[in-house]
Formats: C-alpha cells, structure tokens, sequence
C-alpha cells in the first residue's frame, strides 16, 4: 500500500485502526466474519448506495454521507439490485426468505417461492439477464431464479476445495463469456474463490482461459497471481461497466483485478464485511468495516471514512 | 428407441429427476433434429444406430438408459464428486461443442478442465475416434431441437457454421 488520503481520518488513525482488525482478525480461530458485524451488504441502485446489515443506510452521492433509511422486517444477510430498475433491492434475511423493494427499500414485500427455510448467504442478480437472480445457502448450494425472485429452483451443489465441500459466502454475476455459451458466476467460498459458468456445468478455479480450454502442450503457461490460497472470501464485486474490474474483501484485506480474477493485488489492508462497486465506474467503491464506511475513487488506492457505525 | 410422443407436455417438466425420468423419452419425440451433424459432418443415421447401441453399452450405467442422468445429479456424491448428468438435453451437456464432448468423452473431463477430479471416465484407448462420433452423433439426434439451437450457437461451433 502506498498512500492512504488524510481526511477526515488521519492517516495515523487510519493504519492504527486497520492494523488493530489486522491482528484481530488474524488470530487464530477467527476466520469467520467479525463479530458485530454491522453491515453485511452494500449495493449500488439507481446511483445510490444502500447498506444493509444491523443498520440500513443510504447514500446519494456514491458513499460520501449517509443518511439512516427504512429497514425490511428481520436482519438482512446480503443484498443484491437490479441493474436496470433504479431503486428494486432484494435483501434476504437471516432464517429465511427474501425481501424485494421497488422504492429503496421505503416498502417491501416478501418472496422466494420454493427456497428452503434458509439463510440465504449470498445474492447476485445475473449481469446479463437481470430477472435471473442467484443464491447461495450454506451447507447446500445454489439456488436460482429466473423470475426477478418469485419461484427458485437448486441448481448446483457447493463447490470443492480443499479437500471438503465449502460454503458460498458472497457471489458475483461476471459479464465475461465462459465460452459456454453464457457469462460466468463467480463465488467467494470459505476456502476461496471458484466460479462456474452460467449453465452450472462445473466449479472451477479462475484461469486465463475459458472453461474449456486446457493449455495446448508446449504453450508458455501465463502468469496467474491468486488470491492468498485458503483463505475465506467475504464480499466479492464485479464492476457491470468493466466485468474485469474486481475486488474481494478477505480476511488479509482488499484484492483487486483487472482481468477476471487472473491477476490479485492487495489495494487496502482493511477487513471489510462489504464492498459494492458503481456499475459505471470501476474506480468507485464503497466498503464496509465493522467500525466504519469507507470510500474510495481511485479504485482502492486511496480511502476516505464516511460513516462511523 | 421407447415413443414418449404420447407425453409432449412433458418437455416443460424438467425440474423433479423423477419428472426428468418419466419425461426424458419426450425429447425423442416430435422435435427431433433433422440432421445431426459432428465436427462439421453429417452423421449418417446408420451410424446413429450403431451410436445408440454403444450408448447402451459404454455410457447407459452412468448416464441412464434413457440418457437422464444419475438421481439426483446436481447434488454431489459423498466422494465429492458430481454424478453424471442427463445427455437428453435437461442437463448441460448441449453448453459443451463438439470438439469439447470429443475431448471430455475420449480424454476425460480433466483434458479440458485442468486438475478437475470427476468419476467420467476416458474411453481413450476403450473406443475409437468414430465410436465416440456416433455415440455423440446420437446423443445430439435426441437433444430437443431449442438446447441443439444453443449448442450450435456455441463459440466453440464457429469453426463448423
Ligand atoms: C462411470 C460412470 C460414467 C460412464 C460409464 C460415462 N460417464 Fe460421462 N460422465 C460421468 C460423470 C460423473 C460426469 C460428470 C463429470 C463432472 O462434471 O464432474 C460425466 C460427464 C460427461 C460429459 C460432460 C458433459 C456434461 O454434460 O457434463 C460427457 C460429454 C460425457 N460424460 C460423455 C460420456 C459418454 C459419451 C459416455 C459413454 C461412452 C460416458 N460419458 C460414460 C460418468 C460417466
């Protein structure tokens, strides 16, 4: 990390506090997300920004102040937005069942025929069919809707890594073609980052190339850059303007991309419990902490505290 | 080959593996491709026959008599592996080109999916080259006429359009 901007945090604060979350978070036995956890979801709609978790908030000018919003009945999991319809939310909510709003969340209205009683731990809507919706509940797998949230049906189980079958912790709908006809889901799992293509055919790990092309023999292998292998995947975030465009937040703080996942470079040293990317500009983001909301328009470089939770 | 032309509402019910089973034979019904063609070549309907007779013989254990696939195949075995999905054309198989269900069918699913553990085996050295272009020749004769639309539409099915 080179330079974190001094307003309003100073600097000093800033790394005292990452560096605090730092050793907490890497003591042993606490891979699982902070607790207190104050917001468990964030996502751009319309040009806003929503938070959701034990607070709900919003803000309409890409993450810099934050006004206290209406929340849906029970404690959101995670939340997920239609591209295309400003202000349509859909939050699900621990124990069960899926909240949808048309208004930013000032009502909303129960759905998610054929789920289990489950939390849904993770939701994406598909980048490229926007009533496609995807979910993921642990110790099960994925579950999809084709019909904006009304009526879901299983589609795949959860992916293997590591010697055991891993949870889904946060999904993102990729824009890029998997070569297979369709585009790719990828995943943040308790052991890492998987993805599968849209037809749910098979997980696989992110390489360079589609997912069915093996290295011919005798090619130069291209260079792959992981993210730090094992380690648990808590929010993941694909930017719809540049589907390349990607950070996921672990335990060892926030990775970018530039190329599908390819290629992972540590941008904050920070544990977010968060993040959301404006679909138009892979360069603003919005995180998560369980102490704060930061932003950032430099695509990570640099972060600015907006919200202390 | 069993008609299950009497059952077309079938074709819809894809979602219950017993539906999935009950159903499967539908989509050997009305809309089947006039023409199955293979890397680019017209698979004669001789060669078809002799298709679905190595069918029965190498693929039908695992992937169901009337290609339906394994119970319950989304779900993943105790080993950690995924059990064989329906060819028929409710599974995924027709996300695959040609040169892809050649690949997986002579080689293994790890030839085209590096380091991936799966229980299909490679026929590699078991059938021939032409073996497996008629046993896939009749796997994709009784793809419904939509899920043969997609396959052709495939990136990996330029070279053959
Ligand atoms: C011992 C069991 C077994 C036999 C026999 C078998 N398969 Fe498979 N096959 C599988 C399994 C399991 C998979 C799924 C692998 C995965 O994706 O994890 C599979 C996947 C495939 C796939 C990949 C396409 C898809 O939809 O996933 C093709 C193509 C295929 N099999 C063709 C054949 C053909 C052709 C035969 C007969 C020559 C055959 N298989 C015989 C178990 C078997």
């Amino acid at each position: 990390m080179s330079e974190y901007h001094s307003a309003p945090m100073s600097r000093r604060t800033f790394f005292g506090s990452a560096a605090g979350l730092w050793a907490a978070i890497h003591a042993p036995g606490l891979w699982a997300q902070p607790a207190g956890t104050a917001v468990t979801g964030l996502v751009f709609s319309g040009g806003d920004v929503l938070a959701f978790g034990n607070r709900s908030l919003r803000s309409s000018d890409r993450g810099a102040t934050w006004t206290t919003h209406p929340v849906p009945d029970g404690q959101p999991a995670a939340v997920t937005s239609h591209p295309a319809r400003p202000g349509r939310l859909f939050v699900s909510i621990e124990g069960g069942g899926v909240e949808v709003s048309e208004d930013f969340g000032q009502s909303w209205r129960r759905q998610g025929q054929g789920l289990p009683d489950r939390t849904l731990d993770a939701l994406a809507n598909s980048a490229k069919n926007p009533d496609t919706l995807y979910a993921a509940i642990g110790g099960d797998g994925l579950w999809r809707s084709e019909d904006a949230g009304e009526t879901w049906e299983f589609v795949m189980d959860r992916p293997f890594l590591s010697g055991s079958e891993q949870d889904v912790r946060t999904l993102a709908s990729v824009d890029l073609a998997s070569g297979m006809g369709g585009i790719w889901l990828y995943a943040g799992t308790s052991a890492g980052l998987q993805r599968v293509p849209d037809c749910f055919c098979r997980w696989q790990d992110v390489q360079p190339q589609g997912a069915l092309d093996a290295l011919v023999e005798g090619e130069k292998a291209p260079t792959v850059m992981p993210l730090p292998e094992g380690e648990p995947v808590n929010a993941l975030v694909s930017c719809a303007a540049s589907p390349e465009r990607l950070y996921a937040a672990l335990p060892s703080g926030v990775w970018a991309s530039a190329d599908g996942g390819v290629i992972w470079s540590k941008a904050a040293p920070f544990v977010a419990t968060a993040l959301a990317v404006d679909p138009s500009d892979a360069d603003t983001l919005v995180a998560a902490t369980p102490a704060d909301l930061f932003h950032s328009r430099d695509g990570g470089q640099s972060w600015v505290v907006s919200a202390i939770l | 080959m069993n008609d299950f032309r009497a059952f077309p509402g079938c074709r819809k019910a894809t979602g219950g593996a017993l539906l999935a089973a009950i159903c499967s034979g539908a989509v050997s019904g009305p809309s089947l491709a006039e023409e199955v063609t293979f890397l680019g070549e017209t698979v004669p309907d001789a060669t078809i026959r002799q298709g679905e007779v190595l069918y029965g013989e190498y693929c039908a254990d695992c992937h169901g008599v009337n290609r339906e696939g394994a119970p319950n195949w989304r779900r993943r075995l105790e080993s950690g592996r995924m059990p064989a999905p329906p060819q028929d054309g409710t599974g995924h198989s027709f996300t695959h080109s040609d040169p892809d269900l050649f690949a997986m069918t002579k080689l293994g699913i790890d030839a085209v999916v590096p380091g991936y553990e799966s229980d299909m085996p490679a026929f590699d050295g078991v059938l021939t080259d032409s073996d497996i272009v008629a046993i896939l020749g009749f796997v994709k004769k009784h793809w419904p006429e939509d899920k043969g639309a997609i396959q052709a539409g495939l990136p990996g099915m330029a070279a053959f359009r």
